[in-house]
C-alpha cells in the first residue's frame, strides 16, 4: 500500500533556515494538514552538534569556515557542506511501524537502496547507526533523528562528492574510536552531483516507506 | 486540580524492537509546573532523539533518572503531583525556616512565593500545612532509585542509613549527597523518617565489591581540589585503554640491546642523511626498520584475533605513539606497509606522521589500520614499562633510553673484558591469548641479534 506524500527537492539552504520549515511542516504532519513530507537539500558548511556531544568534540582548525550550530536531534556532532546530500524525512511514524530502531533501519535502508542504484555496495555495522563500506568500515552517510510525538525531524546527510576530512575530529582521528568517512565520488573514483542522486534518493525512499511522491515545487 | 495521587511517568516504549532508552535532557526540575502533553524531558535510543510529554498537569515532586542514565521501558522516571511530590519539593522551596503559623495557615496566596505559578502554589500548600508527616515505607520496603543506587555503591554506603526526604522516608539524590558531605552522619532532618530497617550505626563503609565506575556526573570538587571535565580526546583514551586491558591478557618480555653499532653508523648517516634529504635517522627509525624485519617471521605478533579466528598479514602498517605537543593527549599515526620501507623511507615516514600529528594535519587514513605500534617512551630516561596494546593488534614494542653502561663482552680470542656500550632495553607487551612467552621471547632475541649486527651495509 503506498501513501500519498510530498517531495520537496530544496537547493542549497542555510541550515537554520532549513531548521525552521522542518519545524513548521512537522506540526502540519501532526495535526494532519500536511501529508508525509520529504526535504532533500545541502547545507553550507556547517557543523552541528547533536545532544551527545560532549565538549571538545569540536576542534575548527584556523581558517576553516563553518557555521556550528547546536540541535535537538540524536547521535554527536557532524558536519553538512555543499557536495553532501541532507534528507529530512518528516513522518508520522504512527503510520511507519512505531518504532525507532526499525525507522532507523529502514533509513539505513533507503540509503543502502540508493547507493546500489550507483553500483555502490553499502552496508550496516550493528551497533553503528549509518551506512558504511566495509574492509576497512568508512562511512558514507550519517543518520540523526529528532522525534516530537511521532513525527520525524532530521533524518540523513550522504556524501555524495565533498572532501570528508572535516568529518575528523580529533576523538575520531586518534583511531581509538576512529573510523574513516567516505564519499561517493571517492568510492566511484569519478566526480557526482547532488542533483544525480536525488531521483534515486526519491525512489528509494518511497519503496521502503510505501510513499508516492507529489513533487512540490521548490519555491513552495 | 492537585489530586494527591501522584503521577508516574514511566520510560515510554519506542517501539517493539526497543528495550530501553537514555535520558539526555530534563526539560523540568523538580518542582518546576508543568502542564500535560507539554515536554517534560528527552531520551535518546540509537540515533533519534524524543520528547516526552508530560501525562498530567501538576508539580514535579521526584525525579528519579538522571541525564546521561540508560534504564529499561518500564521504568519510573518522575513523578508528578501527590502529596508525597510536594513534600520533596516543599524543603528546596523554603529557603528560609518556614515558620509553623504560616505552615498552618491554609492561604495559598501567601505561599505563591519564589514566582511558582498559582498551581504550583495551591500544591505545596497542602504539605506545608502538615510538615514532613514521613509516610509509611512503599510495601515495607525500601526503594531507591538507581541514581542513588549507584551513589551509595560508589561510597560503600548502605542506603537504608541515609535519611529520607523522599515520599515514603525514600532517599532522594540530594539526602544521600547531604549524606556523604557530612562524612555519612545522620543530617538534621526529622528522625522518624529514617527506614526502619536494623540501622547499624556507623557501620564503616564497606570497600565496593568490584572497582567503582568513573562518575561522569559533575561533582562538586572537595577543598583543595579543581575540576575540569575530560576533553573528548582524554575520554577517548580512558575508554580504550580500559577496553583494550579488559579485551588482551597483556604479558610484558623485556631484553637488553648493545645498540654501540647502530649507535656508530647512525653517527655516521646522520651527516649524509640530513645534507642529501634533510631527514635525521632516528634510533626508532633503525629499531622500526629491524622491527618490521623481525615480524615477517612471527607474523602472529603482527596478526589479530578476529572472532574465533586467528588474522595473520602480509603487510605491517606499523603505528607509532606520539604524544601531542600541547601535553593533552596521544595519538597512534600508522605508516602503512612499512615493509616497503629502507631506513631512509622510515626516517622519513617517521619524521612526517610525528610533524603531522603534532600539527593536527593527520587524515582518517593515518590513524587507522595499525597491526603493530612501538611506543618511545625512552626520551626521558625511563628503562622500562608495561604500554597497552593498541587494540585489535596483538603486540606493542616499548623502546628505552639508550644509557652507556658497564658491559661484558668477549674479545676475538674468547677473553671476557668490561667494556663502555650503548646499552637499550626493548619490551614487548603481547596479548598472551595469542602469543606466548616463548614466541615473544624468540622475537625479542631475534630484534637485538638484528640491532647488534647491525652492518654498514644495511638499510
Amino acid at each position: 500500500m503506498t501513501r500519498a506524500a510530498h517531495l520537496r527537492n530544496l537547493g542549497l539552504v542555510d541550515y537554520r533556515e532549513a531548521l525552521d520549515l522542518q519545524r513548521e511542516v512537522a506540526a502540519g504532519v501532526a495535526d494532519g494538514s500536511l501529508p508525509d513530507t520529504v526535504l532533500l537539500l545541502e547545507h553550507p558548511p556547517t557543523i552541528t552538534l547533536g545532544r551527545r556531544s560532549e565538549p571538545g568534540e569540536v576542534h575548527l582548525p584556523d581558517g576553516a569556515v563553518a557555521e556550528v550550530v547546536e540541535v535537538d536531534r540524536g547521535g554527536k556532532s557532524t558536519y553538512h557542506a555543499p557536495g553532501q546530500l541532507v534528507c529530512y524525512p518528516i513522518l508520522d511514524l504512527t503510520r511507519h511501524g512505531q518504532d525507532v530502531k526499525r525507522y532507523c533501519r529502514d533509513l539505513e535502508e533507503a540509503l543502502i537502496g540508493t547507493l546500489r542504484a550507483f553500483e555502490v555496495d553499502a552496508t550496516r555495522i550493528e551497533g553503528l547507526t549509518g551506512v558504511w563500506l566495509s574492509s576497512p568500515p568508512r562511512k558514507i552517510a550519517s543518520i540523526g533523528i529528532h522525534l516530537t510525538k511521532w513525527v520525524s525531524t532530521h533524518g540523513y546527510a550522504l556524501n555524495v562528492d565533498l572532501d570528508p576530512a572535516p568529518f575528523t575530529d580529533w576523538i575520531t582521528a586518534c583511531g581509538l574510536d576512529g573510523y574513516q568517512f567516505t564519499s561517493m565520488a571517492r568510492e566511484l573514483g569519478r566526480p557526482l552531483a547532488v542533483d544525480d542522486v536525488r531521483p534515486a534518493a526519491a525512489a528509494a525512499l518511497a519503496e521502503v516507506f510505501g510513499l508516492a511522491f507529489d513533487e512540490l515545487p521548490a519555491a513552495a | 486540580m492537585a489530586t494527591g495521587t501522584a503521577v508516574d511517568v514511566v520510560m515510554p516504549q519506542m517501539g517493539v524492537s526497543v528495550s530501553e532508552g537514555t535520558i539526555t535532557k530534563w526539560s523540568k526540575q523538580v518542582g518546576d509546573h508543568i502542564e500535560a502533553d507539554e515536554t517534560l524531558l528527552e531520551i535518546s535510543t540509537d540515533k533519534v532523539d524524543t520528547e516526552v510529554p508530560s501525562p498530567a498537569s501538576g508539580v514535579i515532586s521526584e525525579i528519579l533518572v538522571s541525564e546521561g542514565q540508560t534504564v529499561d521501558v518500564g521504568t519510573v522516571l518522575a513523578r508528578i503531583g501527590g502529596e508525597a511530590g510536594a513534600a520533596a519539593a516543599a524543603p528546596a522551596e523554603a529557603a528560609a525556616p518556614p515558620e509553623p503559623a504560616q505552615a498552618a495557615a491554609p492561604e495559598p496566596a501567601t505561599q505563591a512565593a519564589a514566582g511558582e505559578s498559582e498551581a504550583a502554589a495551591t500544591e505545596l500548600a497542602a504539605p506545608l500545612a502538615q510538615p514532613a508527616q514521613p509516610v509509611a515505607q512503599e510495601n515495607g520496603k525500601s526503594f531507591v532509585s538507581p541514581v542513588v543506587a549507584r551513589i551509595a555503591s560508589e561510597h560503600g554506603i548502605d542506603p537504608a542509613q541515609v535519611p529520607g526526604t523522599g515520599s515514603g522516608g525514600r532517599v532522594t539524590k540530594k539526602d544521600i549527597q547531604a549524606f556523604i558531605e557530612a562524612g555519612g552522619q545522620q543530617q538534621a532532618a526529622p528522625a522518624q523518617t529514617v527506614p526502619t530497617q536494623a540501622p547499624a550505626p556507623q557501620a564503616p563503609p564497606q570497600a565496593a565489591p568490584q572497582a567503582p565506575a568513573p562518575s561522569r556526573e559533575p561533582q562538586a570538587p572537595g577543598s583543595g581540589e579543581t575540576l575540569e571535565p575530560m576533553t573528548a580526546m582524554r575520554r577517548g583514551i580512558a575508554d580504550h585503554m580500559r577496553r583494550s586491558l579488559d579485551t588482551s591478557a597483556h604479558v610484558t618480555s623485556a631484553i637488553e640491546v648493545d645498540m654501540s653499532k647502530v649507535v656508530a653508523i647512525r653517527q655516521k648517516l646522520k651527516k649524509e642523511y640530513g645534507a642529501a634529504y634533510g631527514v635525521n635517522p632516528t634510533y626508532l627509525s633503525f629499531i622500526a626498520r629491524a622491527t618490521v624485519e623481525t615480524l615477517r617471521d612471527y607474523p602472529w605478533v603482527n596478526g589479530e584475533i578476529r572472532g574465533d579466528q586467528i588474522v595473520s598479514k602480509s603487510f605491517v602498517n606499523l603505528g607509532f605513539a606520539v604524544e601531542l605537543t600541547d601535553g593533552k593527549g596521544l595519538i597512534v599515526p600508522v605508516v602503512k606497509n612499512a615493509e616497503t620501507l629502507n631506513l631512509l623511507g622510515m626516517a622519513k615516514a617517521i619524521a612526517d606522521v610525528a610533524k603531522r600529528a603534532r600539527d593536527k594535519q593527520l587524515t582518517p587514513d593515518d590513524v587507522t589500520g595499525g597491526s603493530f605500534t612501538i611506543t618511545n617512551p625512552g626520551g626521558y630516561g625511563t628503562f622500562h614499562g608495561t604500554p597497552v596494546i593498541s587494540q585489535p593488534q596483538a603486540g606493542i614494542l616499548g623502546t628505552y633510553a639508550i644509557v652507556k653502561r658497564p658491559w661484558v663482552i668477549t674479545d676475538d680470542n674468547g677473553a671476557d673484558a668490561i667494556a663502555i656500550r650503548s646499552i637499550m632495553n626493548l619490551t614487548l607487551t603481547y596479548d598472551h591469548r595469542l602469543v606466548d612467552g616463548a614466541y615473544a621471547g624468540r622475537f625479542l632475541r631475534d630484534l637485538r641479534e638484528r640491532l647488534q649486527t647491525w652492518g654498514e651495509a644495511d638499510y
